[in-house]
């Protein structure tokens, strides 16, 4: 993995991972009021569940723990520009249905489109702070999948919001990670504390 | 009850628990227990007629069969798991066993039984950030029903650190307002510096119900700024996980008093004139709040006269005379 830090990129790689835990919280407090008003607009039912959708990016991590520092970095950034995808799509969904009523709604999306886009383009320059780089951007959008009605695309903007919200927290925790001074510090791919599923 | 192997028209004595139980009660040879209510848990005994030969003993426990259990379940030690915890809301007085199911999208996930105490068990994560519900059901059965009850949640809803610990309030010297409060994040919390716990303090003077509260979201430490000299205070602290869950319960309460200047003695008039050399230490003024506010004089021009300045004026005169 990359050599021992500088001083003043560690610097660097604090203040970014500081800043994007605040980006991180931010959004995750809008997406939560974003989430209420999308159900309350949709008419669906806040505890409905969400079966796992294609090309939505899933929270959820096993082992979470045990990740590289650049594991943790190329996630995020996958899931961040697939998330940028989603919510372009959703915001173009509800401009066609144009309900007077709903432009609170489709603001508060534009809003979260505006934070994940800012969040992706934090995450790119960690990795570069990484001497990584960010992975170039594969395909614009997400994958084109059959024509859904009107009903389950609801629920499929309810299924990315719901993934959106515990992401934001995810990154919150990774920003942490990434921010403590350690052996896996600057830039090292030294795996994270463990976490659940030990010794699974 | 059937006396053991006894014809039914056979001569019999039952007793319970050592008494012996009235003819009326009787079938035959058979003993016949109506509207039976818990008093009548005991020993049951049948002897032969005349011979008194045991023929047969039971002992009957009554009880009922389990209401709706109450299921509990909490994670104070997150990312590493959660545990679950349940009672009856009455007791059965009939033993009772409990099965627990806990099943996390598809997947079935073993909790692990306490040894002690023996209505709890642990479950490990196997994933964190999920946004799968984890259900569990809890079923309890003893020889006369079964009950069961049902909790779903979310990976983030129950997360509740155990409260702060240690937590220690001493005065501040030559500072009558401040307190210095300091605790420990809980022992249980796994690892607060990947995930940081917030705090919340509260206190206020033994003399007054009104909290003051505070947030403080990094630090094991604060000082309360704010506090009525001389007054004894009660102060606790709470816990929350930066992110997500509830607050912990409030932490063990602690009790401390600002710091308070030594009282200096009072010289007394008569003192004052038994002497007759030039003391000049003869009366300082407690260390309470002025009653002239110095605000209030400023640009007046005029001799802005203080209770305490014209009673060390009158001191000072009664000396000199």
């Amino acid at each position: 993995m990359a050599a021992a830090e500088t001083p003043s990129a560690a610097l660097r790689r604090r203040d970014l991972c500081s800043r994007g835990i605040r980006l991180a919280r931010k959004m995750r407090s809008d997406v939560a009021d974003l989430l209420d008003a999308y159900v309350e607009r949709q008419g669906l039912d806040a505890s409905a569940s969400v079966a796992a959708l294609d090309g939505v990016p899933a929270a959820a991590a096993e082992r979470w723990g045990e990740q590289t520092e650049s594991q943790r970095l190329l996630d995020n950034l996958a899931a961040y520009r697939a998330f940028r995808a989603l919510l372009t799509e959703m915001l173009e969904e509800q401009r066609e249905q144009a309900a007077p009523a709903d432009a609170a709604l489709r603001e508060a999306l534009a809003a979260v489109l505006l934070q994940v886009s800012a969040f992706a383009y934090h995450l790119e320059e960690l990795l570069r702070l990484e001497s990584r780089g960010p992975p170039g951007e594969e395909g614009a959008g997400p994958p084109a999948g059959p024509r859904l009605g009107l009903f389950e695309r609801k629920l499929r903007g309810l299924g990315v919001l719901r993934e959106l919200a515990q992401w934001a927290v995810r990154s919150t925790r990774d920003l942490r990670q990434l921010a403590k001074p350690g052996p896996g510090g600057g830039g090292g791919g030294a795996a994270a504390p463990a976490g659940p599923a030990e010794g699974q | 009850m059937k006396c053991g192997s006894m014809d039914w028209d056979a001569a019999v004595t039952w007793t319970a628990n050592g008494t012996d139980i009235d003819d009326s009660r009787l079938n035959g040879s058979y003993l016949v227990l109506r509207n039976v209510d818990l008093m009548q848990s005991g020993q049951y005994s049948c002897y032969e007629g005349s011979s008194w030969h045991l023929k047969y003993q039971t002992y009957l426990r009554v009880g009922t069969p389990p209401k709706e259990p109450v299921l509990m379940c909490r994670s104070n030690n997150y990312p590493k798991g959660f545990y679950c915890s349940w009672h009856l809301p009455s007791p059965t007085y009939i033993p009772n066993s409990f099965n627990i199911s806990v099943i996390h999208g598809t997947r079935e996930m073993v909790c692990e039984k306490d040894i002690f105490p023996k209505n709890r068990c642990h479950i490990r994560y196997l994933q964190l950030f999920s946004t799968v519900k984890y259900k569990v059901t809890l079923t309890v059965t003893n020889a006369l029903g079964k009950n069961s009850t049902t909790l779903t949640f979310d990976e983030f809803t129950i997360v509740k650190p155990d409260p702060p610990e240690n937590v220690v309030a001493k005065p501040v010297p030559n500072n009558p307002r401040r307190l210095e409060v300091a605790w420990q994040n809980p022992s249980s919390w796994p690892d607060p510096e990947s995930f940081p716990l917030k705090f919340f303090l509260r206190y206020r003077p033994l003399i007054l119900d009104q909290w003051q509260h505070v947030e403080l979201s990094d630090g094991t430490s604060h000082t309360i700024t704010d506090a009525y000299a001389g007054k004894e205070y009660i102060i606790q602290v709470a816990a929350k996980d930066n992110d997500i869950g509830t607050w912990s319960d409030w932490s063990v309460a602690v009790h401390a008093t600002p710091w308070m200047e030594e009282p200096k003695h009072l010289t007394t008039e008569a003192q004052v004139t038994e002497t007759t050399s030039t003391s000049t230490s003869s009366f300082m003024p407690p260390p309470t709040t002025k009653i002239c506010d110095k605000g209030a004089v400023v640009g007046s021009g005029a001799v802005a006269v203080c209770w305490t300045a014209g009673l060390v004026l009158a001191a000072y005169g009664v000396l000199f005379i």
